[in-house]
């Protein structure tokens, strides 16, 4: 969508820019079209410029991205669902305040009505997987499905999600939570260490990106275009994406913050005020670049001094399994899988991340790796990269 | 202004007004306070009610820690009252709010009048409170909020007075939304911080091992209710 909103940063005549976006969506129609999907393709437009562009459009291919099949949606709630629900009173508070979700303008009849639904959605996720526990900040994210694509696909695009990547959130405890904020000053220290060493002394410690990245900034962000903006790419990337996005936007005010005064209520104050007209697309492919030149393993290693198994390699391996998983037919999978072994070797040793910061990759390579990272998806993120001891949190 | 020796062993001692290319910052000392209670309370209108004048026309759920200031003048010295307004959910204050007890000169729990759950959450965060605040003997009080919607309380004066006496915290009853309360509420942050401000010692953020002064709470807090 920003496609459409904002001049071209490149000065592009608007016609040009239109065609651009005409192709695009040609593109994404191919890759729906195509026999089997070409998930992977999707995952590129959903990462690339301007992303998925349009709701009718996401509501196609978000499914494609989670894996989830449209013909086999989970049933309509029964009455029961709000009696014996442990989370019911909580929900019901936070969905009753979050009016400035919905878009200005709406009847309340038609706004009531879909937060009745949200509800809904959310207790159902809950019942049925008991695993998973609510928090405030969740229904900021289940908002953003149900006004995309409505009640019954957002329950079961919800469902995949809560499972995986917001599955870290979602334990009895926060901790697994801030892990997972403990990777957002490595990050920081590995671009700009002047930056993170004045916020170090600042003691600011990590809470104020605490709502961005349990909600995918869908709490924090006014306008829904840029919320669904950033979930386009989140999907199609891996669950800790959005903490080298909250890093990237740190790393964007670094002016800002080293002007002010170095305590932590003033810090924690300009960071927790995000700025409503960030240059999405910009700090969307730094963050990507960032993922690749520092990925978790990396990051995990460094920050804790501790060696971990997961390299590149192996996580050129997880989309290779990843996307076997996408595939109709057992033989074909097994077929696909011994030739991306061999792609796979080849790559990993082009694209292999190096330490030194100043290497940029281009942005082919990028989005190729960004496709691949997405897909290894795991159980969730913090078995993806083991956790690391870095005691930021006193 | 104080003494230079006092304010120099004030860790707390900040520079307010710094902005880029402005004027050299005036000197202000700062009361932080952290306000805490169950979801849904009123934490957070309460503390824009106090910082922002008015009553906040849609709030959300907090997550995590927000934070709110003003400067006051107390006595003719210029001080920045910080509130730290944190998330209700249980969750939150096990792993994530604990950061934001450090330093901290003040605690205002709040429960609300019209859910007798609320209240009775009140010595858990009391306790925990205690857990986190090593030093003590920092200022607490007791809000009621809510006080305006009077057919559906819940929580009667004599028993939240009772709890009160008991754990010897100063109770008020307000509402943050009633504009005819709106006084009360400011009544209520400028009483603790006129008691912040008549106990230097408090400004210490690691307070002294040895002579230890200890702040009594005020022997029978007149509690009212300004509805």
């Amino acid at each position: 969508m920003s496609l459409l909103r904002r001049p071209p940063p490149d000065g592009t005549a608007p016609h040009e820019y239109n065609s651009k976006k005409k192709r695009k969506v040609a593109e994404i129609y191919q890759a729906l079209n195509s026999d089997p999907i070409d998930v992977a393709a999707l995952r590129r437009m959903a990462i690339s410029e301007g992303g998925l562009l349009t709701d009718e459009i996401r509501c196609k291919v978000w499914p494609k991205l989670l894996n989830v099949k449209t013909d086999d949606l989970p049933p309509a709630p029964g009455k029961e669902l709000r009696e014996d629900n442990e989370d019911y009173q909580q929900v019901l508070l936070d969905v009753r305040r979050s009016l400035r979700r919905f878009p200005p303008g709406m009847p309340d009849e038609q706004r009531e009505g879909l937060q009745e639904e949200l509800i809904d959605i959310i207790l159902q996720v809950l019942q049925r997987n008991p695993q998973l526990h609510y928090y405030q900040g969740y229904h900021d994210i289940v908002v953003t499905f149900l006004l995309v694509v409505g009640e019954r696909l957002a329950t079961a695009l919800v469902e995949k999600l809560s499972t995986h990547h917001l599955r870290d959130f979602m334990d009895p405890t926060m901790d697994n939570t801030k892990h997972i904020l403990n990777y957002l000053m490595p990050i920081i220290d590995q671009v700009n260490p002047e930056l993170h060493d004045f916020m170090q002394s600042a003691e600011v410690g990590t809470i104020f990106a605490l709502s961005w990245l349990i909600t995918w900034f869908g709490h924090v962000l006014a306008d829904f275009r840029h919320v669904v903006r950033l979930y386009d790419f989140f999907l199609a990337c891996h669950p800790l994406m959005p903490i080298y996005f909250a890093a990237v936007i740190v790393l964007y005010r670094e002016q800002e913050v080293l002007d002010c005064e170095c305590d932590m209520a003033s810090v924690h104050h300009l960071l927790s005020q995000i700025p409503q007209d960030l240059p999405y697309e910009t700090l969307i492919s730094r963050a990507g670049d960032l993922f690749v030149q520092f990925p978790p393993s990396e990051l995990a290693r460094k920050a804790a001094q501790q060696r971990v198994e997961r390299t590149a390699a192996s996580t050129f391996k997880d989309f290779e399994l990843a996307s076997a998983q996408q595939r109709p037919d057992a033989v074909l999978r097994q077929r696909f899988r011994d030739r991306l072994r061999v792609e796979e070797r080849t790559k990993s040793f082009l694209t292999k991340p190096r330490t030194n910061r100043f290497v940029k990759l281009a942005v082919m390579g990028l989005t190729v790796a960004l496709g691949a990272a997405a897909l290894a998806v795991v159980k969730s993120a913090l078995e993806w990269a083991p956790k690391f001891e870095l005691q930021i949190f006193p | 202004m104080e003494a230079a020796a006092d304010l120099e062993s004030s860790l707390e001692l900040s520079y307010s007004g710094a902005g880029p290319g402005g004027l050299p910052p005036a000197r202000s000392r700062i009361f932080k306070i952290i306000v805490i209670g169950d979801s849904n309370v009123g934490k957070t209108c309460l503390t824009y009610r106090f910082c922002a004048g008015r009553f906040p026309g849609r709030t959300e759920a907090t997550i995590g820690v927000d934070f709110r200031e003003r400067a006051v003048t107390i006595d003719g010295e210029r001080i920045k009252i910080q509130l730290w307004d944190t998330a209700g959910q249980e969750r939150f204050r096990k792993s994530m709010v604990q950061h934001y007890y450090r330093n901290v000169h003040a605690v205002v729990f709040v429960y609300d009048m019209t859910n007798i759950a609320s209240f009775h959450s009140l010595p858990s965060w009391i306790e925990e409170c205690k857990q986190h605040l090593l030093a003590g003997d920092i200022p607490r009080i007791l809000v009621g909020n809510k006080c305006d919607l009077r057919s559906a309380i819940q929580v009667p004066t004599d028993l939240a007075q009772k709890f009160a006496d008991t754990h010897s915290i100063p109770l008020f009853e307000t509402s943050a939304k009633n504009p005819n309360d709106n006084d009360h509420v400011e009544a209520i942050f400028m009483t603790l911080a006129h008691k912040l401000k008549s106990h230097k010692p408090l400004m210490l953020s690691q307070p002294p091992d040895n002579d230890k002064i200890h702040l009594k709470p005020e022997p029978k807090p007149a509690t009212t209710c300004w509805c």
